[in-house]
């Protein structure tokens, strides 16, 4: 699903943001990536989304090499992935249905399949009833939850949510990786950018950590393991109780891998 | 772009002027006035042209003789101007007629311009078989003794094809000026519009809108706003077109009879402005958008 052979990526101000990056990630994966704030992580992503082009190596992404992709077939690599920010990036003027169904008038979809697909994903996300809120009526964790059903309502085979934890409180931020766990379980490869220790403890998997624009670690963890707090500038929280009792859940799944 | 989704992008480029209602309000009137500006200057430029096509049609000049000169010196004049190589008709048309018809057309003006008193001369209306030696004929009949002078229309089609090339000259700088003003300032609307939907666009391409599709809406509000100022200007022009030539042609009777009448152009005008605006319109937003399409995710968004 994802390949990237031997991949870097120097900006033309020099900064050297990735270095030889190796890595495949798998249909159907649930992949944490790792690392502080200037690890690399960001470009990492940009590269997944054809924001940017390598300098050397080859990244392939949902069977589209992005080193000769055209610039017409972009658009069609990117309905294959739904993207989750960490502000969300709702427009306040359209209420939640409308931000919902605006992924899927951007690429043309008729209204009536709008109308069935948006209902269906309100209901994965359990925001049901606030159809006609406006984002600023929704506490950060709906907010959150409307830009995951937003990311879902096209069925990407690939989720990319980039700190969606970021902007929540402990425990929503719970609540979001409940719920992308449970669209990973349904078949859709999610890969999440974080860099709060203790959630990616919580649950476990493959963890890719990224400092210094190189992979320094890709491992499956579970709760009892560290996950390379020598690359990272964040120092690790005491897990909240709601991501104690989640961890205990999650760890059998973590060592079954 | 699917059938499916033209409702919605129409939709979305005409809720945009809304939004920016004060940049669009500005384009607008930059643009109405452009268009006046043009429409004005093409109209006097094809009226102009009117007037001294009429005036070259016309092969009759009038021959003015001596004030002083009797009613049978006059007619012996007449058979001189006659025998003049390419005169074909000559008529004799004296004072007298001539302050009559004044006195008919215009009133009690000319009440105490009678018999003595009367300031017109007395004219030859003659009629000038081949044009192209109409210099050399005028020439040879101011030559005839007791001739005062002759109506020399080719001064006047001179004049007025001067005229002509100073309004086009000048026309056209004006409209150059005006479009390049127009384009920018539609440009900068669109260009807000943009900033402000920048979220948008950001979320649109994220999930794999195409740059046509993101275009659309952005387009449809540059030529709403050139449709909206091509039918102002329309409205505003075809109005005050008739009153103007009226008026003029009450002054000189050549401008009423020998301009177009608005029943002739109306659609015209119509057409080439609301043509033109939807044009300048599309151009402006092509041109602003092309560059912040070229832009990806986080430079969208200012980051």
């Amino acid at each position: 699903m994802i390949h990237l052979k031997n991949v870097s990526k120097v900006y033309s101000n020099g900064t050297e943001a990735l270095k030889n990056i190796t890595l495949d990630i798998e249909h159907g994966e649930f992949v944490f990536i790792v690392g502080s704030s200037g690890a690399g992580k960001s470009t990492f992503l940009k590269l997944l989304i054809h924001e940017e082009k390598p300098t050397f190596g080859k990244v392939e992404v949902n069977g589209y090499d992005l080193m000769k992709i055209k610039r017409n077939k972009v658009p069609f690599l990117r309905r294959t992935m739904g993207i989750v920010f960490q502000d969300f990036r709702l427009i306040d003027k359209m209420n939640v249905y409308d931000n919902i169904a605006f992924a899927m008038r951007a690429i043309g979809a008729p209204e009536r399949l709008i109308r069935k697909r948006v209902k269906s994903v309100i209901s994965v996300v359990g925001l049901e009833g606030k159809e006609k809120c406006r984002p600023n009526e929704l506490s950060g964790g709906e907010q959150q939850r409307v830009s995951l059903a937003r990311a879902l309502v096209n069925k990407p085979g690939l989720i990319i949510a980039d700190e969606p934890t970021g902007n929540i409180d402990p425990k929503m931020s719970f609540e979001i990786m409940k719920r992308l766990i449970d669209i990973n379980k349904a078949g859709t490869t999610v890969i999440v950018v974080t860099h709060e220790h203790e959630l990616v403890r919580a649950f476990g998997g493959r963890v890719i950590i990224i400092d210094g624009g190189e992979i320094k670690e890709d491992k499956l963890i579970n709760g009892s393991d560290t996950i390379g707090e020598e690359y990272t500038d964040i120092s690790d929280q005491p897990a909240p109780s709601v991501l104690s009792d989640q961890q205990d859940n999650n760890n059998g799944e973590a060592d079954e891998k | 772009m699917k059938f499916n989704s033209s409702g919605y992008l129409v939709k979305e480029g005409l809720k945009n002027i809304w939004t920016n209602r004060m940049m669009s309000l500005a384009s607008i009137i930059v643009l109405v006035s452009c268009l006046i500006i043009t429409g004005a200057a093409i109209l006097v430029s094809i009226n102009v042209t009117s007037l001294i096509s009429s005036i070259g049609e016309d092969n009759q000049v009038n021959v003015f003789l001596d004030y002083e000169m009797s009613d049978i010196d006059a007619i012996k004049l007449g058979s001189t101007i006659k025998k003049i190589d390419n005169v074909v008709d000559c008529q004799y048309y004296s004072k007298d007629e001539a302050i009559k018809e004044y006195k008919e057309k215009l009133g009690n003006l000319y009440d105490s311009m009678q018999g003595e008193d009367n300031p017109l001369g007395n004219v030859y209306k003659v009629r000038l078989g081949d044009l192209s030696d109409y210099r050399h004929t005028i020439n040879e009949i101011k030559a005839v003794e007791g001739v005062a002078s002759v109506s020399d229309r080719g001064d006047i089609a001179r004049t007025l094809t001067k005229l002509n090339y100073f309004v086009s000259i000048v026309g056209s700088w004006i409209v150059l000026i005006l479009g390049v003003v127009t384009l920018f300032i539609i440009s900068n609307t669109i260009k807000m519009t943009m900033y402000s939907r920048r979220f948008e666009i950001s979320i649109m391409k994220s999930v794999g809108a195409t740059n046509t599709f993101v275009r659309i809406p952005f387009i449809i509000e540059a030529m709403a706003i050139g449709l909206i100022s091509g039918l102002i200007a329309s409205v505003a022009l075809i109005s005050v077109y008739n009153p103007i030539r009226e008026t003029a042609g009450n002054m000189i009777t050549l401008i009423g009879t020998s301009t177009i009448p608005i029943s002739d152009i109306w659609l015209n005008i119509l057409l080439g402005f609301t043509g033109t605006g939807i044009l300048i319109g599309a151009l402006g937003g092509f041109i602003s958008i092309s560059k912040y399409l070229s832009k990806e995710g986080g430079e969208i968004l200012g980051w």
